[in-house]
């Protein structure tokens, strides 16, 4: 049952990242749904790999990285996300249906049951439809890093059916590659506000010489 | 006066003919708990804002001292206005205080309980909104009239929700009668259906903010061009027509507010005096609970509330898919 309110909360958070304009929230909501993410290995398989992973992750995507998202919208100065190509409203609509679409995809999935929730598989692909969602629908590059992280937290998700058969080193690999990501586009972000004097990725739809 | 005992009292005029049965004397008393109490959620609602502002605050009975204040006042009419105005606060004051009939209160039962009430509850508050829009109407003003079409459009979002809010319960309790919706199987439905709750209780608090104008959605503590929802409607209506508004919008929340208390709370299996403790302690905690985000909240952009409002409604759909995998 906690498994259950922990994904809820989880699918909740994205949903409320989706709503928000306001960078700064949007980065705390990120760090506080990784928080809440590290707690599912120790829900679902209570063992030393899943303690160094819940660790590892509270640590790397609850702290590091949003410290990291800060110091760039620090750096490039924006408060918020102005103009996004699709409305806020249509947006959570968007994401209602994708929600939707997610419960319909996985009901007709034929997993392998673990005796886990039925609940994981769902919340997982909602969580990566929205990140989707996210990353397709907003224009600042800030917002577009923090779409792909929420569908790296639903990839996370997903990946837990198969925690037991999936060594530490490869999961460390996948979170230290997550990291670095963010870290070179947290260096692109400032340099396309150098370039442009702003942070929006339309800047970057025409080539050059 | 005669027109408010006949809206609110049909079933004991009903009953009064078969001499004072079971019917009238638990009604008459829910009447008299909702009637007493209600107010008092403004002045902790006020008081809370107050204590977090670091003022002294008005006192804890301070709407009580409003209303009878208005009440002893005198009505002022437009001439523009007609018979409509005039109904409106007692058909509104009356459906709020019928709606509380279907309610339990801690340890009262509700009086009044029947296959699919719960469409007369959603339908009161309905018919409440119709009449105040109606009278905004009325008076012929283009500024009353731009706050009823506003408080029309929020409404058409907010009772989406409360219906998917509704679906989610009777799922979950498999039941359609709103007091025992409420009361069950509460105490096992957490195990049973706990995620499905929670974005329940999210989504239902944010239609509980957007119904009863408290502050994300509208400010009900001023009457200037800022909070141009609900308190714009109300701008003409003055002395017992104000009192009634106030008063049943104080009801309101109080009803509202305990079907949330109700939902969260699992207290059927405990004694009748333990129910009571617990609901006035939720009804406490819910009040103090809106004073502190009143408290750290600003008023919302206008073209940002509807977005407020889609989020309660993508969570209230979650809660009803969550319910239909599980199959609680």
């Amino acid at each position: 049952m906690w498994l259950e309110v922990v994904l809820i909360i989880i699918v909740f958070l994205s949903v409320a990242i989706l709503g928000n304009s306001r960078l700064k929230t949007i980065i705390q909501l990120f760090a506080l749904q990784s928080v809440v993410l590290s707690t599912t290995p120790l829900l679902i398989y209570p063992s030393f790999h899943a303690i160094i992973i819940a660790i590892v992750i509270a640590i790397l995507k609850g702290v590091l990285m949003p410290v990291l998202l800060f110091w760039a919208i620090r750096h490039v100065s924006i408060r918020r996300e102005v103009q996004p190509l699709i409305g806020y409203a249509t947006t959570l609509l968007l994401g209602g249906v994708l929600i939707g679409v997610a419960f319909l995809i996985s009901s007709k999935l034929d997993l392998p049951d673990k005796g886990i929730s039925n609940l994981l598989v769902p919340c997982a692909f909602s969580v990566i439809m929205i990140g989707f969602l996210l990353l397709v629908s907003r224009f600042k590059a800030i917002t577009q890093i923090i779409g792909y992280l929420v569908m790296e937290n639903g990839i996370f998700l997903f990946a837990l059916l198969l925690l037991e058969k999936t060594p530490l080193l490869v999961e460390m690999g996948i979170l230290l590659d997550i990291f670095v990501g963010v870290l070179v586009m947290g260096i692109v972000v400032n340099h396309i506000n150098q370039e442009f004097g702003s942070a929006s990725t339309i800047n970057l739809i025409n080539l050059r010489e | 006066m005669v027109f408010t005992v006949y809206f609110c009292f049909p079933s004991v005029f009903v009953n009064l003919e078969d001499g004072l049965d079971k019917m009238g004397i638990p009604v008459l008393l829910h009447l008299g708990v909702v009637l007493v109490l209600s107010p008092l959620l403004l002045g902790i609602i006020g008081k809370t804002k107050a204590c977090l502002t670091g003022r002294i605050g008005a006192p804890l009975l301070q709407p009580y001292y409003d209303i009878g204040k208005l009440f002893r006042k005198g009505n002022v009419y437009s001439t523009t206005t007609t018979w409509i105005f005039q109904a409106a606060p007692i058909v509104c004051l009356a459906a709020v205080l019928v709606s509380s009939l279907l309610m339990p209160l801690g340890g009262l039962k509700a009086p009044i309980v029947f296959w699919g009430d719960i469409l007369l509850f959603a339908g009161l508050y309905g018919l409440a909104r119709f009449a105040m829009v109606l009278a905004a109407l009325d008076t012929g003003s283009s500024f009353e009239g731009m706050g009823a079409s506003r408080e029309a459009t929020f409404s058409c979002l907010t009772e989406v929700v409360l219906f998917l809010d509704f679906i989610i319960l009777s799922c979950v309790s498999k039941k359609i009668v709103l007091s025992e919706m409420v009361q069950g199987n509460a105490l096992t439905s957490w195990h049973l259906a706990g995620p499905a709750l929670i974005l329940m209780g999210v989504s239902y608090f944010l239609v509980l903010l957007a119904e009863n104008a408290r502050i994300p959605v509208d400010d009900p503590a001023t009457h200037l061009e800022l909070t141009m929802v609900h308190e714009v409607m109300v701008l003409d209506h003055s002395g017992w027509d104000l009192a009634y508004i106030l008063y049943g919008s104080a009801i309101k929340l109080f009803v509202l507010g305990s079907l949330l208390v109700n939902i969260l709370i699992p207290s059927y299996h405990l004694s009748p005096f333990m129910q009571t403790m617990m609901f006035s302690g939720g009804m406490f905690v819910l009040s103090f609970g809106i004073g502190v985000v009143e408290s750290c909240m600003a008023r919302l952009r206008l073209n940002r509330i509807p977005q407020l409002l889609i989020g309660a409604f993508v969570l209230a759909l979650v809660g009803v898919l969550v319910v239909l995998l599980k199959g609680a």
